[in-house]
């Protein structure tokens, strides 16, 4: 029993090494990526683009603030012109100049036909329907929006007003026209994207129709 | 005899030992290796944190530059465009406004969950903001604000997973607060109204609280003004 004994002991010490080792290779394992999580890197990288664009304007707008600011120094004349070439741009921010440019138009209609997934009720264009429309515009970049002529500003609404849809307490009526300034691809794309506010329209049976253009006029907006 | 058997294990063990400290090694250089892949997610924030900084650095400048484009029209001369300017400015949310209006706290639904029922309608959505900023504009707001972000004509709202994005950049997250700058009476019972967008989102437990105010504080939209495709027709 005795003699047995340095053997029990050392094969007890290896399975105790080895049992050790074992958990250690194990957590080490544990710690690789068990796939590498690319969807945090991709939400970064697309913050990270949107801030360097963001800088990329700022950098413009300082250019711009500057060149006015030096010629406010100059003279009356310049200082008129700079204060009146600031004036424009933030008026056209403001939404209170006509603008003309590249982008799409989409026109939206009540069904005509009762072919819809739902019933006829159900399937008529609501105010929310036009506000995630423009909503979706926004998102894609869109620089200036309109809804049969009423530019959207920061203070419009798109509003039950039933029977009607007011917009700038103005009343709209069906079809809906909406013109989208901004880059025609980016504006469509987002749009047709696979499950995206196209195909969700189409499945309530709405007429919808998306157009490229190369130049659109938006017109100012005009408070009541 | 026994003690050959002993010396045999020893060396079982060495050998053993051996293979699994070597098999340790390789895993562990092969990690060492692959350790930037690891870390791409942290550096990539790390970038972002810096692009951020630089930004409101440069956004600093361009207040400062308002400014003082603002003190040198100060002659009486420029009054007149001086003073359609300000008001274009406050048009456009380059300008903080304050005054009585209503405070909108959102938060997702309270509700439990029964089995079977899909979370996703008890969470709060981009629509229901949008509408309940739809509401509040339509009552007669001057001037929104979403944690602290301006709503200005071009602000969209998406959401993101569990967090909202406004203005192309800003990633905000429950609870959310709405403040609205107008009469508060009269954005509180618009919202309230029967019927109305704060009843329709209680039905899926979204927890709603409208808040009248004495003064809310609505600050400036930060960002810079420039327009790639659209320009003023003549």
């Amino acid at each position: 029993m005795f003699s047995k004994s340095p053997v029990h002991i050392s094969i007890m010490l290896v399975t105790a090494i080895m049992g050790l080792m074992m958990a250690l290779q194990f957590r080490v394992v544990n710690q690789m990526p068990a796939g590498i999580p690319t969807d945090r890197a991709k939400e970064i990288i697309a913050e990270l683009k949107q801030v360097n664009r963001e800088k990329e304007n700022l950098t413009r707008e300082i250019g711009d603030l500057e060149y006015k600011l030096e010629q406010l120094n100059r003279g009356k004349s310049e200082a008129m012109l700079a204060l009146e070439s600031e004036l424009k741009k933030v008026r056209m921010s403001a939404g209170l100049v006509t603008v003309n440019g590249p982008g799409v138009e989409v026109v939206l209609d009540n069904p005509e036909l009762q072919e819809s997934q739902v019933p006829p009720e159900l399937s008529v264009i609501q105010d929310q329907d036009l506000l995630s429309l423009v909503n979706e515009l926004w998102g894609a970049g869109a620089e200036a929006i309109s809804i049969n002529g009423q530019r959207i500003v920061a203070t419009s609404e798109i509003r039950l007003a039933a029977p009607f849809i007011n917009i700038n307490t103005t009343r709209v009526v069906p079809p809906y026209q909406v013109l989208a300034i901004g880059n025609p691809e980016t504006l469509a794309e987002n749009l047709e994207l696979p499950g995206g506010l196209l195909e969700y329209f189409r499945d309530m049976g709405f007429q919808v129709t998306v157009e490229k253009h190369d130049e659109l006029t938006i017109p100012a907006y005009s408070p009541r | 005899m026994e003690k050959k058997s002993y010396y045999w294990i020893i060396v079982l063990v060495g050998l053993v030992m051996g293979i699994i400290l070597a098999l340790q090694f390789r895993v562990t250089s092969n990690i060492a290796r692959n350790a930037p892949a690891v870390d791409r997610p942290i550096a990539l924030a790390r970038e972002l944190e810096k692009a951020r900084n630089s930004r409101d650095q440069l956004q600093k400048k361009v207040d400062e530059l308002r400014e003082r484009l603002d003190q040198a029209a100060a002659s009486p001369e420029l009054a007149r465009v001086k003073e359609e300017l300000d008001r274009a400015r406050e048009q456009a949310g380059l300008t903080d406004l304050q005054g009585p209006g209503v405070e909108v706290t959102l938060n997702d639904s309270s509700n439990e969950l029964q089995p079977g029922d899909n979370p996703n309608f008890y969470v709060l959505h981009d629509g229901d903001v949008l509408s309940i900023i739809n509401e509040l504009k339509a009552a007669g707001a001057k001037a929104i604000s979403i944690n602290g972000r301006r709503i200005i004509t071009t602000t969209e709202v998406r959401c993101i997973g569990p967090t909202i994005l406004v203005n192309k950049n800003q990633r905000l997250s429950p609870p959310f607060i709405i403040s609205a700058l107008g009469d508060p009476d009269t954005l509180a019972n618009s919202l309230k109204m029967k019927s109305g967008v704060v009843d329709s989102l209680r039905v899926w437990g979204i927890q709603v609280d409208v808040k009248k105010v004495d003064k809310v504080v609505i600050p400036a939209y930060p960002g810079g003004l420039v327009f790639e495709y659209a320009r003023p027709k003549n």
